[in-house]
């Protein structure tokens, strides 16, 4: 069965176009991909990411739950603030699922957990709570204006500060908000009730936040340099070889999956995630080889055109021993393009 | 959906358009092709000279999506290749039928011009 966002008719209406993702019925683009990567760059626009699953947990043992089950030190934080981490295979130190946690300010133990679309099932087996994410739609303002102009016409979220999380009411209706997003620019996240969803995005969309869709999105996190359940992160794939080791607390006592990856820590990494930046405008492409002169040293997880540098970019797994600035190559479909190992992220 | 009238249309969503010369035609992808393609940002154009056979593949359209197979829709000779695409392959998108043209082609049997759908087969095959 396909799922629909709350924001479902809003969207055909706006002439979106729709697409299957993670069993969601969602938007591509709207106005197109590009028009929207550049509009969120230089201004503001809004995602529906209602497809994130949202799974609160709350009574006595949650945070001793979270904490014994995600690489990351909830003590890092309080209430009130957001937190990045991972949940593991415990066998192997496989990246089950990259998740933001968001910790509800004035409360010692209600914390909202957002896994991607599809891996809410994985995340409620290895934590229990309950999944409210029929519930609510979530709406991702971003870009450089998105505080100013959501502050028009919503001010109490657009106060709620990066990583923070806040408590605000929009039309009588409680709303979750967190300084969070998926695009390299700043923004927040509106968690807010399915029935109150689309009045919230008209308000938004009459402040002149543009709408946005998954193809954008797409290319902001890979411009941004931030990796994708599926395709940086997955089976086979440890925190440590995506180049995210901040994300894992070793010094905790216990999470799942921290003795298999003491055991990769002592053996030595295989492959780590690196950016390459390609000469031209070609995309390189997801499972396209990386080569350095003859030898092929890794393979692209996510590429595409990077709409602000105009020219190609990907993430790519590769050889331990390529470093920063040397030159490779990525075939695509037998055309050799020139890469240069970059920083992330990209812009 | 834009769908001129006197252009000549493909299965694999290209329009040719014959030129006044009568043995020669213009290239391009539908309206329909643009928009399930999506923005276009590279475009693979075959070399001038190359000779080409129907249906077979000349080159590659590439969007942030995809990427998508380019077909000579006749056999012959590739006379012209619409080398503004190169820098600013979203011509394809603004102007499918006009700015955005792929190539020329110098046909070596114009009755395969005569087995490509007008308009309104087109129209079928789209809305199909």
């Amino acid at each position: 069965m396909t799922n629909r966002s709350p924001l479902d008719l809003v969207h055909r209406q706006l002439g979106a176009k729709m697409v299957p993702f993670g069993g969601w019925d969602m938007p591509l683009e709207y106005s197109g991909t590009i028009d929207e990567h550049l509009a969120c760059r230089s201004g503001a626009v809004m995602f529906d990411v209602s497809h994130l699953g949202t799974v609160r947990l709350s009574g006595a043992d949650a945070f001793d739950v979270l904490q014994s089950s995600l690489t990351n030190d909830l003590n890092k934080i309080e209430p009130g603030r957001a937190q990045y981490t991972h949940l593991l295979d415990e066998a192997d130190g496989s990246v089950l699922d990259d998740i933001i946690v968001w910790w509800h300010p004035g409360e010692d133990s209600v914390f909202d957990v957002m896994p991607n679309a599809s891996n809410t099932d994985r995340v409620t087996d290895a934590i229990g709570g309950t999944d409210i994410t029929a519930t609510r739609a979530v709406i991702a303002v971003q870009g450089p204006d998105a505080r100013e102009l959501v502050g028009g016409v919503f001010a109490e979220a657009s106060a709620v500060g990066r990583f923070k999380v806040g408590l605000c009411t929009w039309n009588d209706m409680p709303v979750v908000v967190a300084g969070t997003g998926y695009t390299g620019e700043p923004g927040i996240e509106i968690a807010v009730p399915s029935d109150a969803a689309p009045s919230l995005w008209e308000a938004l969309a009459g402040a002149g936040i543009r709408p946005a869709g998954l193809g954008a999105r797409d290319t902001l996190r890979l411009e941004a340099g931030l990796p994708l359940h599926g395709h940086e992160l997955g089976p086979g794939i440890t925190p440590l070889q995506a180049g995210l080791s901040w994300v894992v607390a070793f010094d905790k006592p216990a999470f799942r999956g921290r003795q298999a990856l003491l055991d990769e820590r002592e053996r030595g990494l295989h492959r780590r995630l690196r950016g390459v930046t390609t000469a031209g405008r070609r995309p390189p492409r997801t499972g396209c080889a990386v080569f350095a002169g003859d030898a092929k040293v890794g393979s692209v997880t996510s590429g595409n055109f990077s709409p602000i540098l105009e020219h190609g970019i990907a993430l790519a797994f590769v050889d331990p021993a390529i470093a920063l600035g040397d030159s490779v190559e990525i075939d695509v479909r037998g055309s050799r393009l020139a890469g240069t190992v970059v920083k992330l992220p990209f812009v | 959906m834009n769908l001129p009238e006197e252009l000549s249309y493909s299965a694999e969503h290209e329009w040719a358009r014959r030129l006044d010369d009568g043995s020669t035609i213009r290239v391009g992808i539908t309206d329909y092709a643009q928009d399930a393609l999506g923005d276009v940002v590279y475009v693979d154009l075959p070399e001038t000279g190359t000779a080409v056979t129907a249906a077979e593949s000349v080159g590659e359209l590439e969007s942030t999506k995809s990427v998508s197979e380019m077909y000579a829709p006749v056999s012959g000779t590739v006379v012209a290749v619409n080398e503004a695409l190169v820098d600013n392959p979203a011509l394809l998108n603004e102007d499918p039928y006009g700015e955005g043209w792929l190539c020329e082609i110098e046909m070596s049997d114009a009755s395969e011009l005569d087995a490509l759908m007008d308009a309104a087969a087109y129209r079928a095959l789209t809305e199909g």
